[in-house]
């Protein structure tokens, strides 16, 4: 286990190249934009020229972009940088709207492992009957369809004619422990707001997860198929093993692949949660990175973007971890 | 024991058809496949790539890989004198058969076993599987026994290594002891040095060899190598594109073969009990068994071949005690 040590330290050092360069290219194209982000900030047009000279000195606006950047740098990982808009520093405004987007996550990733799973499974054991037929449709289907058009349709149907969800504020238990809502309710046993919570985030978690539950039932499909047809199933066979044992090598097989686009997955999902919260407003990070290219605040879209880079390097992490955990062939 | 008068039989198989179903058509894989493997010997089937021979043997326990089917035949297999027809078991019933009672040791130990679990894992779970260990810990007892029997070096080590970090002896040595593991009655080894090195190869025949002696298993060996033929048989039936061409006891086939094919064979390599100038290859190639040739299936590449050969298939006669030719020039 001195090897796990290492590897995490290894893997960490990488991570600073990694979220050098996210954060880079997110402030290159924010600076790239042919606007006075000042103006903006101080109140538009009719701006009092002086708030606007304070502005500009305030975030080194006027200085080369290395400088701008460095500053920014220094700005969010001290959390110094105050947002122009709200006045809280924007890297606690962005952990604040933090457990919502995870939250909606965690859904989206609950409909991605009970339905794609499953669904991927049944349809490789059933090959070439109609559930596969569906899981192939489904697929086609959930990357062509757009996710906004589909929260609405959602929105539509479940809500303004069932009326079986809710599309309107957050229910939050009466302690604070993580954050999270749905978490902090059941820790504290507030089973009643653990149920308005997946009245409230089920449709945008089912809407945010609809692509990627096709995509992972295919890939299920593919990888256990693959196992299914190899020659350590056959000569398990050969072997005369019980058929839930035989089951079980060729799953655990099939997983392998399936982590990994699950954990890149749980990055596609942070990338798409801007749209879903926006449709179903979810006051979440998402939806604050999308106020903030309206308002032109790059400095919140930077810290946004870097907090998305921290997760999604660190969902890597995971995976990497529970790779060598299911697969013994590769080692830190 | 180099005329074998083994009368108890142990397993028969009489006029066995077997079909693969392809896209490009149907491949009569094995066509009126009629032999007897008698308790206590070592039976051998030899011939090229693609003439039968693995087919053969996975039919004895019913587990033909698909696209393949048994269309007709029987496959008796006696059990305390109690004759059962294999191919009318249940599925459940063809399990408990399964590395119980006939057991296989296959071609390539490394794609056979699970490359995510323990070569003691899975020595154990065939036992478990089959009741014949009380539980893992006596199961895992037992492994390091049989990897011990089959000198793997280290065995306590040994069965806490994954597929991967074994060398392909060791692997083989670990498939072998998995095909032991049940103490099976029939132990089936299809090639089970070919993808092994020479020097590898001639220790594992010798364990085998010594194995089967000691625990008076019944072995049937399939190989393309006279070789090994000579070295480890006691009959041997002689396979040429789905049919048994010449079936006879070991001494027998090299020092009077009667098929044009056999003596092919045995010109085409070199020869333990026979000097031979030089080694002659057999012209033509083996036929495409979707449209095989009518008559007899050799003709083509037959150097005696006459009209009747085109036309009528030649029956498996009795040339000698125990020694069966198919062939027109035997025939009448």
């Amino acid at each position: 286990m001195a090897d796990i040590k290492r590897f995490l330290a290894r893997r960490a050092l990488t991570f600073i190249p990694t979220l050098i360069g996210v954060t880079f290219l997110a402030y290159i194209i924010a600076f790239a934009i042919p606007a006075n982000p000042a103006q903006a900030w101080a109140g538009g047009i009719k701006a009092n020229p002086e708030v606007v000279a304070r502005i500009i000195k305030e975030y080194h606006l006027n200085d080369p972009w290395y400088v701008q950047y460095y500053y920014f740098m220094k700005g969010i990982l001290t959390n110094s940088i105050i947002d122009p808009r709200w006045g809280y520093p924007v890297m606690t405004y962005m952990l604040s709207r933090f457990p919502i987007t995870f939250q909606l996550t965690l859904f989206a990733l609950f409909f991605l492992i009970v339905l794609g799973i499953p669904l991927g499974i049944v349809s490789a054991l059933k090959k070439d009957s109609w559930i596969d037929a569906l899981v192939r449709t489904w697929a086609l289907v959930g990357v062509s369809v757009p996710i906004f058009w589909l929260g609405y349709i959602f929105i539509y149907v479940f809500f303004y004619q069932l009326g079986w969800i809710n599309i309107a504020g957050i229910p939050y238990p009466k302690v604070h422990i993580t954050g999270v809502p749905i978490i902090d309710a059941m820790l504290s046993g507030e089973w009643n707001i653990v149920w308005e919570n997946i009245k409230r985030f089920i449709l945008p978690g089912f809407t945010l997860g609809f692509a990627g539950i096709g995509v992972i039932a295919r890939l299920v499909r593919n990888s256990f198929l693959e196992a299914i047809n190899s020659d350590y199933i056959y000569f398990a066979r050969m072997r005369g093993l019980k058929y839930r044992r035989i089951m079980t090598h060729a799953l655990r097989n099939a997983l392998v692949p399936v982590v990994t686009v699950l954990g890149l997955q749980f990055g596609g999902l942070l990338g798409g949660a801007p749209i879903t919260e926006t449709v179903f407003s979810i006051p979440g990070m998402g939806r604050a990175m999308v106020d903030a290219i309206f308002s032109m605040d790059f400095p919140l879209l930077i810290a946004g973007t870097f907090l998305v880079a921290i997760i999604y390097v660190i969902t890597n992490l995971i995976v990497d971890i529970l790779y060598a955990v299911i697969d013994p062939r590769v080692r830190f | 024991m180099s005329s074998p008068q083994f009368r108890e039989p142990l397993i028969e198989v009489k006029d066995l058809y077997v079909y693969f179903y392809t896209y490009a058509g149907v491949v009569k894989a094995i066509e009126d496949m009629t032999f007897t493997i008698y308790k206590g010997e070592k039976f051998c089937m030899v011939g090229e790539t693609g003439c039968g021979k693995s087919v053969t043997s996975r039919a004895l326990a019913n587990i033909v890989p698909s696209p393949g089917r048994i269309v007709k035949g029987k496959v008796i297999y006696y059990r305390d004198g109690k004759p059962i027809n294999i191919l009318e078991l249940s599925e459940e019933q063809l399990r408990e058969i399964r590395g119980k009672e006939i057991a296989y040791i296959v071609q390539d130990p490394s794609s056979a076993l699970d490359p995510l679990y323990t070569i003691g894992y899975q020595i154990v779970e065939t036992m478990i599987d089959h009741y014949t260990v009380k539980d893992w810990k006596e199961g895992y007892k037992r492994a390091v026994e049989l990897l011990r029997e089959v000198l793997m070096p280290d065995p306590e080590q040994r069965i806490k290594n994954y597929p991967h970090e074994l060398s392909g002896g060791q692997r083989q040595r670990a498939v072998i002891s998995i095909g032991l593991s049940n103490m099976p009655r029939l132990l089936i080894a299809d090639e089970p040095t070919s993808s092994l090195d020479v020097t590898v190869q001639a220790q594992l025949l010798e364990l085998l060899r010594r194995l089967v002696r000691e625990h008076g298993l019944t072995l049937f060996l399939i190989t393309h190598d006279m070789g090994v033929v000579a070295e480890m048989c006691d009959r041997v039936a002689v396979l040429y594109a789905g049919n048994i061409v010449e079936l006879a006891p070991v001494d027998e086939i090299f020092k009077n073969p009667k098929h044009p094919y056999t003596m092919g064979l045995l010109r085409a390599v070199p020869n333990p009990q026979a000097d031979i100038e030089k080694l002659e290859p057999i012209p033509g190639t083996i036929p495409n068994l979707i449209y095989p040739p009518p008559g007899c299936r050799f003709h083509p590449r037959c150097p005696f071949a006459r009209d009747v050969c085109k036309r009528e298939k030649p029956p498996l006669v009795e040339v000698g005690p125990g020694h069966y030719v198919r062939c027109w020039l035997h025939a009448e």
